[in-house]
């Protein structure tokens, strides 16, 4: 019993040194990871997800963006075809537009840090996501975290962090809307009249679809609006 | 008349002149600044210059109002507030003070949060007693300054005392009864509250803080601080190690510091005693502690450190003393500065079975070895 009250008040000891020790050493060189943001600036991976930006050229209408979004934050409006329009005060930066964009029209920038000045301006449209914002540079140092054995560390570097485009090409497939039954067809002309490219026509004669393969882009809005499901996205070579 | 009067200044002049600092570094600068004056072609102008330079020089005003008293402790203040916060920032891993000069880290924090006391309403609310919440904060500055008038630096001294560390002991204990009354005259619920504490950790540190001090004046046989210091060839810390921590955490119970800051607990009862005060008054009350620590670190260094014992520099003639008592002081400030960021706080029957348990025991132990060492006339 004795010996025991003894340890701990030896330990109790001991534990007040290690206070003392580890505070000098933190009070001469801090262990500290805080980024002093606007002149340092933290390096984050390459694809870390950041504020989209639009390619007008590419973009086929084919509204998959705005329908996978999950906090229904983008709008489809009408310029020379449907473009998508960003809102981000609803936009939670999850990227699924870009993943599912089938040709490479919305892609991330490495830009993370843009404010806005009203709620008004954080509404874009297609026309504002033509080109990434502009930023006012402040930073003069680039900072990265590592994560070692030891624990963290900050490490800095006297270099500015280049924010340019990376250009991904993304391996597009041309696919185009081919009826693969066309006996259950149903004749509704859903799929006609939602194709904003109007390559769907129906021969009256033959009782039967006719899809223009040079006009179809392969949007696939057409399919996923066909209500017996008989269209189908099929690769061209 | 003005015969009369130039004779009275003469007879002041030479009072001042016959008890001058002797400081060989600026001597060539005075005669440099009376050379210039003489060209000028103002009567009186020059005997004028000479009569400011003997006030500013003469002995007991320098160490009074330049160093190591008030002028001292005004720079002394702005550094601590900044270096507190800064050190406690690094050791938390967090930045602190920082935007306030950014090319000197923030160290202009402190007097700019002073500039904003100072024009900020100073607001007496309805219930406070009125003449005692507004005095209060000022008379509290007596028994925290007065010693400063006795602690001597060297030959630089303001009133020279064979009584001087029992009188600054004396003073010390009184600063809590003014803490103590700025509580009552708030007349709030947490003014209260913190005044209880005040007056409890009041009675809780005092016996051991007096013991330990009584133990080192056993010790050197004399309250006299030159005596002390002409004595102190081994540091007092070493002759007596016991009197050392005791009177450490004595400082750190009476200044409020971190481990037994009770009476102003800033998440339990927002800054206890001085809960109601805004403004300047505010400001006033808030530097109370860190003075106190300051008088109490110039005891500290004087019975334990060697006082202005130091490397002796010719240049500097009679400056050394208070440069090493500064210099000690404000190095044992800034260690205890530390303390804050490492220790959490202390309930209030824990600090007080401290203070009445092991920190008395510890003190009586160290009168006993303060008495034999002095006894035996080791030194």
């Amino acid at each position: 019993m004795k010996v025991e009250f003894k340890a701990r008040r030896l330990d109790l000891l001991r534990m007040h040194l290690d206070v003392i020790r580890e505070a000098f050493k933190q009070a001469v060189a801090p262990d500290r990871v805080t980024v002093e943001y606007p002149r340092e600036r933290k390096k984050y991976p390459a694809n870390f997800r950041g504020i989209i930006v639009f390619d007008k050229d590419k973009c086929i209408s084919c509204f998959r963006c705005a329908h996978i979004c999950p906090a229904n934050a983008i709008q489809m409006t009408f310029y020379e075809k449907a473009w998508p329009g960003i809102d981000y005060t609803k936009c939670i930066f999850c990227h699924f537009c870009v993943d599912s964009c089938p040709t490479g029209a919305l892609r991330s920038t490495k830009i993370h840090d843009i404010a806005f000045a009203t709620m008004g301006e954080m509404k874009l449209n297609a026309v504002q996501m033509l080109k990434a914002p502009e930023l006012t540079r402040e930073d003069s140092f680039t900072v990265e975290y590592v994560v070692d054995p030891q624990g963290w560390r900050l490490e800095k570097k006297a270099e500015i962090d280049e924010l340019a485009l990376e250009q991904f090409i993304i391996p597009e497939k041309r696919r185009v809307s081919v009826c693969v039954d066309p006996e259950s067809c149903l004749g509704c002309r859903l799929c006609v009249e939602l194709c904003p490219n109007d390559a769907i026509s129906v021969d009256r004669k033959a009782n039967k679809l006719n899809i223009l393969p040079e006009k179809c882009t392969g949007c696939g809005i057409c399919v996923r609006n066909c209500p017996m499901k008989v269209l189908e996205l099929k690769e061209v070579k | 008349m003005i015969e009369v009067l130039i004779d009275l200044i003469r007879y002041f002049l030479s009072i001042l002149k016959s008890n001058q600092l002797d400081i060989p570094l600026i001597k060539p600068i005075i005669a440099l600044i009376m050379k210039i004056v003489a060209q000028i072609p103002i009567p009186y102008l020059s005997n004028l210059v000479d009569l400011i330079l003997a006030v500013i020089l003469w002995r007991p005003l320098f160490a009074v109002v330049v160093m190591p008293g008030l002028t001292v402790l005004m720079i002394y203040l702005l550094y601590i507030v900044w270096f507190e916060r800064k050190l406690t920032a690094r050791i938390q891993w967090r930045v602190g003070p920082l935007e306030v000069y950014r090319p000197l880290r923030g160290a202009i924090q402190a007097l700019a949060d002073g500039i904003r006391y100072l024009f900020q309403e100073a607001i007496v609310h309805k219930d406070a007693h009125r003449p005692y919440f507004v005095q209060l904060p000022i008379l509290a500055f007596i028994p925290v300054l007065l010693p400063i008038a006795f602690i001597p630096a060297g030959n630089v001294v303001g009133i020279k005392s064979p009584y001087a560390v029992q009188l600054t002991i004396a003073f010390i204990s009184l600063i809590p009864i003014t803490v103590i009354a700025i509580g009552w005259a708030s007349n709030s619920r947490f003014a209260f509250i913190g005044s209880v504490r005040e007056a409890l950790m009041y009675v809780a540190y005092e016996i051991p803080f007096i013991v330990a001090a009584i133990s080192m004046i056993f010790l050197y046989k004399s309250g006299d601080p030159y005596i002390i210091v002409e004595n102190q060839w081994i540091p007092g810390a070493i002759l007596n190690p016991l009197a050392f921590l005791v009177f450490l955490i004595a400082m750190l119970m009476a200044t409020s510091r971190l481990p037994f800051e009770i009476p102003e607990a800033d998440q339990e009862i927002a800054f206890g005693p001085f809960v109601e005060y805004s403004g300047i008054l505010f400001g006033l009350v808030m530097v109370l502690a860190y003075e106190k620590l300051y008088v109490m670190a110039l005891l500290f260094t004087i019975l334990f450190l060697g006082g202005w014992n130091g490397i002796y520099i010719s240049l500097l003639g009679d400056l050394n003393a208070p440069i090493w008592l500064t210099i000690k002081t404000i190095v044992v400030i800034s260690i205890i500065a530390m303390v804050r960021s490492m220790y959490a706080r202390y309930r209030i029957d824990q600090a007080i079975r401290i203070g009445f348990s092991w920190l008395l025991a510890f003190s009586m132990v160290a009168l006993a070895i303060g008495v034999v060492i002095g006894y035996e006339g080791g030194i």
